[in-house]
């Protein structure tokens, strides 16, 4: 079972940072992420007139004093973010050296990392696989056990990228940031990425790739087997054969970031034995995924 | 287009069906599992086989291999094409440049069709092909050697001429075959009507003989005879006129007299028929000539004929014997002989048959000489009973001649004539020694009512004929048995150099019909006047002393202008060539395709691969 943990210099990259969504969520406990709702907290928020049964606490006795009329002072709530770790552990991500899901489970991870110091929530879901998420983790004791979790992972047949993202989706999972952490490599990935945001998360799809997919050295007269359809397909690997798989890559890799772009989300690529720093000080923190 | 080698087509088969089996053995791919296989194309080039089997499937490279195949079979098969043009590798072309390759049934006429043709087969001539041009005139020459230089030989092609004469076709055909007759696929090429004597001794040896008729019609109406006799009504002229065409025709027939006309009639001759017409004329004209003015047919040269009536003007001359060609040769050199020939004397002309002889001289060849009425007699080898020797036996191979200071020597070198037997005579009656030797007298003349010249050995038991001196002695012989009286005019043929007594030397002028214009230097009394190639009226030189050459054209074979589809050619049949087209070799373009379809094959291949 491969260890999946964070190079102290990884670690020191995501220190003092945290999740930035696009938008708010209503979290389900308690945070240090300001709730779009009016609770009670120290940030002020504003004024207004007394009603019955509002709390006297919050009663500004100066203004009492001076008007004559009792107005209350309203706070800002604090909750969780919810964010979701949407593993594919379907069989292509054995591919590679190390394997994409091992790369991926690094980069949840890190995520998870970034998340649980930031006070926020982390869910596990291995899709593909049949097991039950992983429960909701908080605080930074977490980490290591959603490492442990990360660590236990492995590829299975199962369902497809889009069947498992439905089962997500059905789930009623607490709206927030999912993130894919897949290679994307299913034609109908654009429709998970839907099917995910149409329930109100807002989705971020790391998309890892070997060295290999992204430029295939391949020659001669092939029998290509698909590694989770086993389909076959003759194929005679020349220049030109080589050209247009290149092309159908690209296309289909900006149609996931596509996907992602129409519904709010981020979309970032993460290259099998490329340094993890790179996204980590690439992506997350200068596109903003985190703040 | 045409193959050599068409059963090599059948090697298309075994290839095609090899090629076409290795593509429909199946490809034994190598296995690969990939993460995803949507995004890989459906791209099935195969380009190796190693397994039974599969259905065909279209491919480049199936393709451009049994292309690749095909033109392999093609140059196997040795293919051929058509193209313009007659000419081989190696190619002696010998054109008629006789009297009838002047006849206008084609444009401009025969000889310039046969000239055109010429020029196309040089034009179409690859690199290497070699050419040869003879003229087969009166005498032929080689125009131009073989050679693959186009720019010499349409130089040489522009100083071919024809000539209102009989041709010599056999002689120049023998030259052809000199040229080409030791290659392997040479061709000799005839360019002719036709309208010449079958040819005998003529070996193509190697060399291919190809016969390209030129002309199309055989109407032709000539002038066959113009002559004059002493009748007892006076002077009397006949014209005989023969129509040589396959239709009746109509002509117009003027006669002049010292170049004024004195008749003109309209004649109507059948198919292959002759007519003609006997007029009194007066005494005194000098120069009599026909002239065809209307519906004398294609050829023009024929039209016209001349008849000087002046003594000396003409001297006629029978050759009596099996055939001296070397003798016949030498005798018509004088431009006043008109020459008959006989294999033995006529019993007109027989000593002691009535009337005057017909001619001036008999000549005996190779045969005894026999007693005749003719006021010169030559006897070469075999001496009768009216000779002025009396043979006493055989000499063989005489070691020295002995020449005298006579005339009939006058310009002569015995010194290594080679001569293998002869009669052993001595002089009788009035006869003298001309030329002794050791094995007793080899030329012995005489003198009186007759005049008598006797040779011990006969010109072909010798090598006489091929000196120098033996036209000369021939002309010596004439002048001694016929005296010159040469008058002002002189019947000559055309494009034979003709020797006339000059007294004076010096350069002379020479002018002709259509402008021709010629000098030539007189020596020792004699002109030897050349290139009267046409027809027509010649002056040679100026003033009070100049003659008139009136060159006419009387000659059946060159008349008969109706083109031969058929010709006599070395005891061989040759027919004309259907087409003016040949097949030549197409191999090269086809090998330059397979090359290029190789390297396309072969740069498919690193693609695809």
């Amino acid at each position: 079972m491969p260890v999946v943990a964070l190079a102290p210099q990884e670690s020191r990259i995501l220190q003092g940072v945290r999740i930035r969504p696009r938008r708010q969520f209503s979290g389900r406990a308690r945070g240090e992420r300001t709730s779009a709702r009016k609770g009670v907290s120290i940030e002020f928020a504003d004024y207004r007139e007394y009603a019955d049964g509002d709390d006297l606490r919050h009663l500004d006795w100066n203004i009492l004093a001076r008007l004559g009329h009792p107005v209350v002072k309203t706070y800002q709530d604090e909750e969780d973010l919810a964010v979701h770790l949407l593993v594919d552990t379907s069989p292509s991500m054995e591919f590679g050296e190390p394997t994409k899901l091992l790369i991926a489970c690094r980069v949840g991870l890190a995520l998870t990392y970034v998340a649980l110091c930031g006070g926020d929530t982390i869910y596990g879901h291995a899709l593909g696989g049949r097991g039950a998420p992983r429960p909701a983790t908080r605080g930074r004791i977490g980490v290591q056990r959603v490492a442990d979790w990360l660590g236990r992972l492995a590829s299975t047949e199962g369902d497809s990228l889009l069947e498992a993202s439905r089962r997500f989706a059905r789930s009623g999972a607490q709206p927030g940031v999912v993130v894919f952490l897949s290679d994307g490599l299913d034609p109908l990935v654009s429709r998970a990425v839907q099917v995910v945001a149409d329930r109100g998360h807002e989705v971020w799809f790391v998309q890892v790739l070997t060295e290999m997919e992204l430029d295939p050295d391949l020659e001669g007269d092939l029998l290509l087997v698909d590694s989770e359809s086993s389909l076959e397909q003759e194929m005679t690997a020349n220049s030109v054969a080589i050209a247009s798989y290149r092309k159908a890559l690209i296309s289909h890799n900006e149609e996931i970031g596509e996907a992602c772009a129409r519904v709010g989300g981020r979309y970032a690529q993460v290259q099998v034995g490329k340094p993890l720093s790179a996204f980590l000080t690439g992506s997350l923190r200068k596109e903003g995924w985190v703040e | 287009m045409n193959l050599q080698s068409p059963g090599a087509l059948l090697w298309l088969i075994p290839l095609a069906g090899t090629i076409l089996a290795l593509y429909l053995m199946k490809m034994r791919r190598r296995r690969l599992v990939v993460p995803a296989v949507f995004l890989w194309p459906e791209r099935q080039d195969e380009v190796r086989a190693n397994a039974l089997f599969q259905r065909l499937r279209f491919s480049w490279l199936l393709l451009l291999q049994l292309l690749a195949a095909l033109a392999i079979v093609l140059v196997l098969a040795r293919p051929q094409l058509l193209q313009r043009g007659l000419a081989g590798k190696v190619t002696a072309i010998v054109v008629d440049t006789s009297s009838s390759m002047g006849a206008s049934d084609v444009v401009p006429n025969r000889f310039g069709a046969a000239r055109k043709a010429v020029a196309d087969m040089i034009e179409a001539a690859a690199p290497s092909d070699r050419l040869a041009l003879i003229e087969a005139g009166p005498t032929p020459r080689v125009v131009f050697p073989l050679s693959s230089d186009p720019v010499a030989q349409r130089r040489g092609l522009e100083q071919m001429k024809r000539y209102d004469a009989e041709s010599d076709v056999g002689e120049a055909l023998r030259l052809a075959s000199s040229l080409v007759g030791t290659t392997q696929g040479g061709t000799i090429l005839l360019l002719s009507d036709g309208a010449f004597e079958p040819i005998q001794d003529f070996v193509p040896g190697k060399a291919k003989v190809v016969f390209m008729q030129v002309g199309s019609k055989s109407e032709n109406v000539a002038v066959q005879a113009l002559g004059s006799s002493e009748g007892p009504q006076g002077k009397l002229l006949y014209c005989g006129l023969k129509n040589f065409g396959s239709q009746p025709a109509r002509v117009r027939l003027t006669i002049l007299a010292d170049g004024r006309a004195m008749d003109s009639t309209d004649a109507a001759l059948d198919a292959q028929g002759t007519w003609g017409k006997t007029l009194r004329v007066p005494r005194e004209t000098k120069v009599f000539e026909a002239r065809i003015e209307q519906g004398g047919g294609f050829l023009q040269s024929d039209d016209v004929a001349y008849h000087v009536n002046e003594p000396g003007a003409v001297l006629r001359v029978l050759l009596v014997g099996p055939g001296d060609f070397f003798t016949e040769r030498a005798l018509v050199l004088d431009p006043r002989v008109t020459l008959d020939r006989a294999t033995s004397l006529p019993t007109s002309e027989a000593l002691g048959a009535g009337g005057p002889s017909n001619y001036d001289v008999v000549v005996f060849s190779g045969t005894a000489e026999k007693p005749c009425k003719a006021k010169g007699v030559l006897t070469l080898g075999r001496a009768g009973d009216s000779s002025p020797v009396k043979v006493t036996g055989k000499y063989a191979k005489p070691a020295s001649f002995v020449p005298t200071h006579d005339d009939l020597v006058r310009g002569v070198r015995f010194d290594g004539v080679y001569v293998d037997t002869g009669e052993r005579v001595r002089p009788v009656g009035s006869g003298r020694i001309v030329l002794d030797s050791d094995k007793g007298p080899i030329i012995v003349a005489s003198s009186g009512a007759r005049r008598q010249v006797y040779t011990s050995f006969a010109p072909l038991e010798s090598d006489f004929p091929l000196s120098v001196g033996f036209p000369i002695f021939i002309a010596n012989a004439l002048d001694f048995l016929a005296p010159r009286a040469l008058g002002a005019n002189l019947a000559v043929s055309p494009a034979r150099s003709q020797v006339l007594p000059w007294p004076t030397d010096g350069t002379v002028v020479i002018a002709g019909p259509a402008g021709f214009s010629a000098q030539a230097e007189s020596r020792d009394g004699r002109l030897t006047v050349k290139g009267l190639d046409r027809v027509g009226v010649y002056t040679v030189g100026r003033g009070k002393g100049a003659k008139r050459l009136l060159a006419g054209l009387r000659s059946d074979a060159e008349s008969n202008i109706a083109p031969r589809s058929v010709v006599q050619l070395g005891g061989e049949q040759v027919a004309r060539l259907a087409s003016p087209v040949r097949f030549a070799d197409f191999w090269r373009p086809i090998l330059l395709l397979l090359l290029a379809i190789l390297a396309v094959e072969w740069w498919l291949y690193g693609r695809l691969s």
